[in-house]
């Protein structure tokens, strides 16, 4: 064999087209560029419309698969496709190119992004309470104080959870450098703790859950128990699609408030429903879900201006947050429903979680 | 001539060891799988008397498990697809960049001095710095990924081309102007065909690079490819989703590299391997 | 012959260098040279190494341009080279077909090819590259090459000084026989006396740096020449006695 420089070229141009193909797969592209986002494709013949939303598999977010779920099997005017993502900067990222122009993400990330001139708001939330402080299982931590001069880790400057974590320490007397704060990954936590690496972490679920499941660490507070009705992730929505297309942001804030409604009463089936959607081992989400109705909720989720005029305050007294933004602003509870009803979901037609998961 | 020429044969059969054919063939493939063997068992021991916790290690079961998961979901193949296909487009564009300006800057030493610094200065950039400003130029998608590959492998490239241009026998360009050859046919008849073996090493070696970033890439600014299933796995708390991730990018990463190797058994490059 | 058929101007090709000196920065190479090659002539050139052989080759070849004086050239010039002057990326018959890129015609290519292959009795090895060949084959595969289609004037530099020495002596004889079947002008740069004695018709002694031409030595008797002919003794001894090797 001779390599000729045509041949080669061919053969480059072959794979490359081959490639392409099986990537965009040309043959059955039916008009939407996320449908192969979609878990469940279910019959919706009424939908007229459609909408990506972002959300990470977290179960903060967890409203979010389930409103793609019952938009596509129920009868709903807006077909709803969950986007996953993996981290927050890329959410931002995605939203500033207006690749998704709804997505869940933390309070006082929203806020800054407002805050840099992104036209954002916060038309719902995503949940309540759903997060944690998680200590070592065999240590001697039994309150804040006994963290001074440790370690603890959160997800992001930009949480709730570091501004809560803060309040907290103020209540409690403490002076802010008495705690070391590192920022990790929340899917590290858990071995960093049994690692011994940090002394305790505060983060949304399912990564405290992971922690007391693998026998490594307990619960020190639940976030209700320092921060009544704490919040830390929303639903934001790009003022562009609020101005253009109030049809669908209205469908999409009832859509949450129902998946909502019925996520607080259908648990074991909202964490049977979300497992394929967030890839992860539905014992995980069974576990946040059942084992304590403390550890979140769904209900209850019109923002009010006192919940998030606190998480600025804090966010602007740490430094973090620099500008005063009016909560008429940065709120828009135009959309969320007079009442809300339980999403009609038929827990038959969620699929049966496959088996074989981890030990 | 008879004596020479007897020689000359013997010396242009391919220098095979004098071993028996069988043996050669245990040797090259037996002993690799053992070696394979051994690791796997290893492992297996390893998870089976829990020598480390279940959550730091998963075991070969249930990687096993989740590959026939993620196949059978077909999230896998859709990742494989949409790794190599940023890795075959970041890698044509800066191969087909790269290697041309690499022909001309070893042919004009001006532009060697002006621009080689600046080459060397991104050479040493990890391609991993250019993440934030990937994601802002090129939002999320293949864009960003496709970016990082080509600031990953076009400036090894350029500068493997320009070196093995300016060490090019000069001989070869003077019996090349003995019999006439300009421009643009010294150009692919004669300089290109002699950095040819030391532009596939370099392509090779560049490959390996993209290999490697392009799962770091995916790792944010994606949805989807197999740095983002592992990511994906390690958000979703499953180890063993994402050792069935890296075993996969393993696999990958060899097979096409065995096949960037069958690139220098072509006959006219294969002089640049024997020397 | 095909190629004496389809060209025969040799007498056309001409080769003089009139007053010419070269210098390297503020080194002086060459001193005032003067040279005629005549058409069809076998013209060897022999100094003491680093005299500046190949500085005059590469005059002859126009690689470079002299100081001062002035280099006429008539007719197509190509050069064999000591070694690595094939191209590596193509085969034996590759490296024979660029000598007849003028050739336009590809079943006379073709023939030609074949013609040249046989005239260096290395058939079987058409496909074989250079890499894959000894040195031998690779310096008759260069002849081949420099002889194929119109080429008027050989420069050889040094050709066979790489090869063992039964090797060089074979090629010598190969050099005489394929320049019976296709005549040539010929500039040989040697070090080697006795190749000098056997192939020239005229040798030229050059002195040392700056080298100008200080003997030139006739040799009237007939092509090819064994080493121990008397003509060949005494052209030897005439060399060695210039170059101060021998009293």
């Amino acid at each position: 064999m001779k390599l000729s420089i045509t041949g080669f070229i061919t053969g480059i141009v072959l794979i490359i087209v081959m490639l392409g193909l099986l990537r965009y797969r040309p043959w059955n592209h039916n008009g939407s560029v996320n449908i192969k986002d979609v878990v469940h494709d279910g019959p919706n013949n009424k939908a007229k419309r459609q909408l990506t939303v972002g959300y990470l598999p977290v179960t903060c977010h967890l409203t979010c698969p389930v409103t793609d779920f019952a938009s596509k099997t129920t009868h709903a005017n807006t077909n709803f496709n969950s986007q996953v993502f993996s981290d927050f900067p890329t959410v931002v990222s995605a939203l500033q190119a207006k690749q998704i122009q709804a997505t869940f993400m933390i309070v006082p990330l929203a806020m800054k992004l407002r805050e840099q001139g992104v036209p954002v708001r916060i038309c719902y939330l995503g949940h309540r309470d759903g997060s944690e402080i998680v200590v070592a299982k065999n240590g001697k931590v039994r309150s804040l104080r006994d963290l001074k001069g440790k370690k603890v880790a959160i997800p992001s400057p930009y949480s709730n959870q570091n501004f809560v974590m803060h309040k907290l320490m103020e209540d409690y007397g403490m002076k802010p450098d008495d705690i070391t704060f590192v920022v990790l990954p929340p899917p590290d936590m858990p071995t960093s703790l049994a690692s011994g690496a940090i002394d305790g972490y505060f983060v949304g679920e399912p990564f405290c859950a992971k922690a007391e499941l693998d026998g490594i660490g307990r619960v020190l507070y639940y976030a209700r128990d320092i921060w009544p009705n704490f919040i830390s992730c929303a639903l934001v929505v790009h003022e562009d699609l609020i101005r253009d297309n109030r049809e669908v942001v209205e469908d999409l804030v009832r859509g949450i408030a129902q998946s909502g409604a019925w996520a607080e009463t259908h648990r074991a089936e909202a964490a049977r429903l979300a497992a394929p959607y967030y890839r992860q081992d539905q014992k995980v989400l069974d576990y946040v879900l059942l084992s304590d109705p403390r550890r979140v909720s769904y209900v209850q989720l019109t923002p009010t201006d006192e919940d998030l005029q606190q998480i600025q305050d804090m966010g602007i007294k740490m430094g973090l947050l620099t500008k005063h933004i009016p909560m008429r602003e940065l709120i828009d509870r135009d959309f969320v429903p007079q009442t809300i009803t339980p999403a009609l979901i038929d827990a038959a037609k969620i699929p049966d979680p496959q088996a074989g998961k981890i030990h | 001539m008879g004596p020479e020429t007897n020689k000359r044969q013997g010396m242009s059969m391919p220098a095979g060891p004098t071993a028996k054919p069988g043996k050669v063939r245990i040797r090259r493939f037996g002993l690799p799988v053992m070696v394979l063997l051994c690791v796997l068992l290893t492992w297996w021991l390893v998870s089976f008397f829990h020598l480390f916790p279940a959550y730091a290690m998963p075991s070969p079961g249930a990687v096993l498990n989740s590959f026939k998961e993620e196949i059978s979901a077909g999230r896998l193949v859709n990742d494989i697809i949409a790794s190599l296909w940023r890795v075959a487009i970041g890698f044509v564009v800066s191969a087909c960049l790269g290697i041309p300006l690499g022909l001309w800057l070893g042919q004009h030493a001006a532009g060697r001095q002006a621009f080689v610094p600046m080459l060397n200065f991104f050479r040493f950039l990890s391609p991993l710095a250019w993440i934030p400003f990937a994601i802002l130029w090129f939002h999320i998608g293949d864009k960003p990924a496709i970016f990082l590959i080509f600031m990953a492998t076009f400036f090894p490239l350029v500068l493997a081309t320009m070196s093995a241009v300016a060490t090019i026998p000069k001989i070869y360009f003077r019996v090349a102007r003995d019999y006439n050859y300009k421009g643009i046919e010294l150009l692919t008849k004669v300089t290109f065909p002699a950095v040819l073996p030391q532009v596939i090493t370099a392509l090779r070696v560049s490959y390996g690079i993209a290999w490697v970033v392009i799962v770091a890439a995916e790792m944010v600014g994606c949805q989807d490819g197999l740095g983002y299933g592992i990511w994906e796995a390690r958000n979703g708390l499953r180890l063993d989703s994402a050792v069935c991730y890296m075993i996969t990018i393993g696999v990958l990463g060899m097979g096409i590299d065995r096949l960037l190797a069958q690139l220098t058994k072509l006959p006219d490059v294969r002089w640049g391997y024997e020397r | 012959m095909s190629a004496g058929v389809m060209k025969d101007n040799r007498s056309a090709s001409r080769l003089v260098l009139e007053n010419v000196s070269h210098r390297y920065g503020e080194l002086p190479v060459l001193h005032n040279l003067n040279l005629v090659v005549n058409p069809g002539e076998l013209v060897v050139l022999v100094g003491p190494s680093g005299c500046g052989k190949t500085t005059l080759l590469n005059l002859l070849s126009g690689h470079i341009q002299p100081a001062s004086g002035t280099v006429h050239r008539e007719g197509i010039i190509r050069t064999v080279y000591q070694h690595d002057g094939l191209f590596p990326w193509l085969s034996v018959l590759e490296n024979i077909s660029m000598g007849l890129r003028s050739v336009t015609r590809k079943t006379q290519r073709q023939q030609e090819m074949h013609e040249l292959i046989e005239l260096i009795h290395l058939e079987g090895f058409e496909h074989h590259y250079p890499h894959e060949l000894s040195g031998g084959m690779r310096q008759r595969v260069e002849l081949a090459r420099v002889l194929a289609g119109d080429s008027d004037i050989l420069l050889m530099d040094e050709p066979f000084s790489a090869l063992d020495y039964q090797t060089r002596l074979r090629m010598r004889h190969e050099l005489n026989r394929l320049l019976v079947k296709r005549p040539r002008t010929v500039v040989f740069v040697t070090h080697d006396i006795e190749e000098a004695a056997q192939l020239a018709d005229r040798v030229l002694v050059l002195s040392n740096r700056p080298a100008t031409i200080c003997r030139e030595l006739r040799i009237h008797a007939p092509r090819p020449r064994d080493l121990t002919d008397q003509a060949v003794i005494e052209a030897m001894k005439a060399i060695l006695i210039e170059l101060g090797l021998q009293t």
